[in-house]
């Protein structure tokens, strides 16, 4: 009896299995077709998308690399967010912590002014954001970038980051703020460490946004050689066609970095998320 | 400490100088919308900055989904704007506040007759640089249409839609599919459709005047032969259409890709495809028919193809300096008259000037047929004053008609509705 | 160090910790905000040196418009159907990536990839696959369904959007799905075993119940997500075949720069944004109100 039972669970666990990797296969479809496509030419692709390249070569990788000016748009990008990500990390974190330790009516006020605007549109700020700065001459420039992405992305951090502060138990700090810390040391020596996870999940979360991200950058960074990757991924799309070929090189060397990132850190984001959760 | 202040002010010294110095180079930028040239347009700039030694030129592209109207709005309002930008003809005067006054520059005398007109005011002053003369129609490809006929195909036997059906009747019946609709909105709205304001006169106030009726209200599409007329013709090309059974899946590249590799005998685009034929068929022969109004070959619009001026080059007054003008101007200067520069413009760019003194022969198939009309002196307007966002209603409502979704009737009273209630 | 308890301390201490975020938070996101808000009661066209107050106009322009009112059904339609078929896939899941299969880890990132791609490459990449790929397979296998590009019709151009969303926005909900999963305290579903609850009665009584706050967290995003998507609209269908997919706030772009009525485009981008605050509001509320009952 209990045999047959578990021979049937094992049944299916093989189904569920296979269901699952059926499915996968066709979620990474799309990603198959654009390595694939990378290495033939243009007519190629066009006459017909699914059939393998004659040979793996690397022509069109090659020459994308030399147009996109891959190291200075690496380079940009890189700093760009790594920096950006930092200035969130750094700052939402003692935000939340604010918010979360001091529930002052104005603090409570600012943290639902914060998850709100995560729901306005960005071509509703556009044009004014890029006029306010644009007479101030602080656009074309990379700080100015990483100034505009801590602005809008500290609410969604500062959101994440006040549900795993208020997980952690008063007593530590309480502890150490008696011992006589300052609150910022107590913040920082207790508390800042302990969010691991959701400093994890936050980072990868903003590393991907901002890597990919392909507007503001063009509104912002005007010259040739500010610009980030996926800026320059968009030199291969003509008016009415593109250069299909190079352009899905392009692609492929401008999100293979994110994408190891992302391998690397993945577990961190299932852990991130719960400890962010528990309020 | 006194180290320290030392370095300081060395350091300060030092970066003042390296600016002084860098200043002396003066530096425009050329917003371009043409993604096709970007690649050539940079060489260009790069040739241009070693040979006038105190100026260095950067081409900036304009990003994918964004009209040049927008990004130059944009770079406006973020002061970053382009020292010269590439905007389409409609658009130019919407800029008159910020472009600078050319009225006087060289190459005004020497524009091909017409092509100023998008960018001349009320006033008579011309603010902006005619940059591409296009054309369009049905591009044949000489070897299909040759090997079917059993012999050599002469453009000048179509005259009339009767013409162009048995055309299409005979290639059928050789086993060659006659042609292939491009469903796309600017296609069809911008291009195929404006062929019935054009053809109304060749006088372009007539044409004018017949827009401003349209936006008043007073002009009943369903009586009008020339719009009818060029419907009828839409309807037989739909008849011959490869894609007749799925006319709304094709794609750009289908279109090129059918014509370059020879499945198909004949393709409604302009003279800007070249670039992806002569990547597929280098060394063909192309060419353009006109798209007949009437069964008359008399009638004005049977024999002549749509050419206009539809890029303009506008440059800045409002945030760049005297010297960034001056340069510009000397850019512009250079590409109508240094040997060069026109080398630079016919052959590297495939553009056909708008400038009468240059004489340089373009080498693609497509240019030289445009050219062909233009001294025969057989166009339509290209240009036309239409409303921004003309191209993707009607086109809409054009792509509706070709996939069988209304009538001709509700066709042109979409139309109508559209004018009226336009900005 | 100062004390808290003053208000001088209390401005201090804020100063310390968010007075940064707040001070970015306000000239990136604030400022602008209010400045647009200002630009809807003007009639500034983007472009012009000058510009008039013109009061509220352009909101009754905004009335109307008809086409931005279908655009805002359209949107309706889409988002209802994107926010269901995505939470429950991602639940689905994440239920199954819970259940201690093997390799379990490599297909959790597996489902997230798709969220690495972005805007217009996602749109581009599928426009591809849609027009291209499938038609290429329906000819080869004789398949009806895929014979004509599903890019060429309304319907099915609509339904090419909700999938590719879905399939964007899945994976992400299924790691926040997977997170809530993990955090349930196994006594209570082994508890409720023992009981005798089938696997069904106990995913309806303890597992989803518990799962209330992550639910809501998904709903808001994927509502979020769903209202203003641009980008793939726009590389995807263009709002074709003829504008019969032009989703709300590619309909608001195009106004504001293409008709070049910028006015009333920025208007629009105002109206979209209340109208999306209230249903997100409706549900949060909604949802906090079931997290207490339990």
């Amino acid at each position: 009896m209990a045999q047959r039972q578990r021979y049937r669970e094992g049944i299916f666990e093989a189904l569920r299995l296979s269901f699952l990797y059926f499915l996968l296969v066709l979620y990474l479809i799309p990603f198959f077709l654009v390595f694939v496509n990378a290495f033939k030419d243009r007519n190629q692709i066009i006459a017909n998308p699914f059939r393998l390249p004659s040979a793996f070569h690397l022509a069109n990788f090659i020459e994308a690399f030399r147009k996109m000016n891959y190291p200075y748009a690496f380079w940009n990008s890189l700093v760009i967010t790594v920096l950006s990500t930092a200035l969130i990390v750094f700052f939402s974190s003692m935000t939340a912590y604010l918010f979360a330790r001091l529930p002052w009516k104005f603090n409570r006020f600012m943290f639902f002014l914060m998850v709100a605007s995560m729901l306005i549109p960005f071509q509703a700020i556009m044009i004014p954001l890029v006029k306010i700065y644009g007479s101030f001459g602080l656009l074309n420039n990379r700080w100015t970038l990483m100034y505009m992405y801590l602005g809008f992305g500290c609410s969604f951090a500062v959101f994440l980051y006040h549900g795993a502060i208020k997980s952690i138990p008063l007593e530590l700090e309480e502890a150490a703020m008696i011992d006589g810390c300052s609150r910022f040391q107590a913040f920082f020596k207790i508390v800042f460490p302990l969010l691991k996870p959701t400093t994890t999940t936050v980072a990868i979360l903003d590393v991907l946004w901002i890597w990919n991200d392909f507007l503001l950058p063009s509104l912002v960074l005007i010259s040739p050689r500010n610009r980030t990757l996926p800026l320059s991924t968009y030199y291969f799309y003509g008016t009415y066609t593109s250069e299909y070929g190079l352009l899905l090189a392009s692609l492929i060397l401008s999100i293979t970095p994110v994408i190891i990132f992302y391998l690397f850190m993945q577990r961190h984001i299932i852990r991130g998320i719960l400890q962010g959760s528990i309020k | 400490m006194r180290k320290l202040a030392f370095f300081l002010i060395a350091a300060l010294v030092f970066s003042a100088a390296i600016s002084v110095t860098a200043s002396a180079k003066v530096n425009i930028t050329f917003l371009n919308s043409k993604g096709e040239i970007q690649a050539q347009l940079e060489e260009i700039a790069a040739l241009y900055s070693e040979i006038a030694k105190d100026v260095t030129v950067e081409v900036i592209p304009c990003p994918v989904g964004q009209s040049p109207f927008e990004k130059v709005v944009s770079m406006y309002a973020s002061g970053n704007a382009p020292t010269i930008a590439m905007v389409d003809a409609g658009d130019v005067k919407k800029f008159q506040d910020k472009a600078l006054n050319l009225t006087g520059e060289r190459w005004v005398q020497d524009a091909i007759p017409g092509s100023l007109d998008m960018a001349t005011l009320e006033d008579g002053t011309v603010v902006g640089f005619p940059f591409a003369v296009e054309g369009y129609g049905l591009i044949y490809n000489k070897k299909v249409l040759d090997k079917a006929l059993g012999k050599s195909f002469d453009p000048s036997s179509i005259r009339t839609r009767k013409d162009l059906q048995a055309l299409f009747e005979e290639l059928k019946n050789a086993g060659v599919a006659p042609l292939v609709i491009s469903p796309l909105d600017w296609s069809l709205g911008a291009h195929f459709f404006a062929i019935a304001y054009a053809a109304q006169s060749p006088d372009p106030k007539q044409v004018d005047a017949f827009l401003k009726d349209l936006r008043a209200g007073k002009v009943d599409l369903q009586q009008n032969s020339i719009v009818n007329g060029l419907l009828d013709t839409f309807d037989v090309m739909r008849a011959y259409n490869i894609d007749k059974d799925d006319p709304l899946s094709g794609t750009y590249d289908r279109g090129s890709y059918l014509l370059g590799t020879g499945e198909v005998a004949m393709w409604f685009m302009g003279n800007w495809a070249w670039p992806q034929l002569s990547e597929l068929d280098p060394e063909g022969e192309y060419g353009f028919l006109p798209v007949p109004i009437s069964d008359n070959p008399d009638d004005y619009g049977n024999s002549q193809i749509p050419v206009g001026a539809t890029k303009f080059l506008i440059l800045d007054r409002e945030q760049s300096s005297e010297a960034e003008q001056q340069a510009a101007k000397d850019f512009l200067n250079w590409l109508v008259y240094d040997a060069k520069g026109q080398d630079m413009l016919v052959n590297k760019l495939s553009i056909i000037p708008a400038f009468k003194n240059i004489t340089l022969e373009p080498k693609d198939p497509l240019a030289k047929s445009i050219l062909q009309y233009v001294r025969a002196g057989k166009t339509l307007q290209f240009v036309l004053d239409l409303p921004a966002d003309h191209w993707r209603m009607v086109g809409a409502f054009m792509q509706k008609y070709l996939g069988n979704a209304i009538s001709r009737d509700e066709l042109l009273d979409e139309i109508e509705n559209y004018w009226k209630n336009v900005k | 160090m100062v004390s808290e308890k003053t208000p001088f301390g209390k401005v201090g201490t804020y100063l310390l910790f968010a007075g940064p975020t707040t001070f970015a938070f306000f000239t990136v996101v604030i400022l602008p905000f209010l400045f647009g808000v200002y630009l809807t009661l003007t009639n500034w066209d983007g472009l012009s040196a000058t510009y008039l107050f013109v009061g509220l106009k352009n909101y009754r322009m905004v009335f109307e418009d008809k086409a931005f009112w279908t655009s805002f059904g359209l949107t309706l339609k889409y988002v209802a159907y994107t926010v269901v078929l995505t939470n429950v896939i991602a639940f689905t899941l994440a239920y199954l990536l819970t259940s201690g299969i093997r390799g379990q880890n490599f297909l959790r990132a597996g489902f997230f990839v798709p969220n690495l791609i972005g805007g217009i490459v996602l749109g581009l990449i599928w426009r591809f696959v849609f027009s291209n790929v499938l038609v290429y397979v329906g000819k080869r296998f004789g398949w009806e369904l895929f014979l004509r590009s599903w890019l060429a019709h309304p319907d099915k151009a609509f339904w090419a959007l909700v999938i590719v969303s879905v399939w964007q926005s899945s994976g992400y909900m299924m790691v926040i799905y997977i997170a809530g999963l993990m955090g349930i305290p196994k006594d209570l579903v082994e508890a409720a075993t023992i009981e005798g609850a089938t696997g069904l009665q106990r995913l309806r009584y303890v597992i989803l119940p518990l799962l209330t706050p992550f639910t809501t967290v998904c709903i808001f995003l994927s509502l979020q997500r769903g209202f203003i998507v641009y980008d793939l609209n726009k590389a995807l269908t263009e709002g074709g075949p003829y504008k019969s997919t032009e989703l709300v706030a590619m309909h608001v772009y195009e106004k504001a720069f293409l008709a070049q009525q910028y006015e009333i485009g920025q208007s629009e981008a105002f109206f979209l944004f209340a109208m999306i605050v209230g249903v997100t509001l409706a549900q949060v509320y909604l949802g906090k109100r079931l997290e207490v009952e339990q």
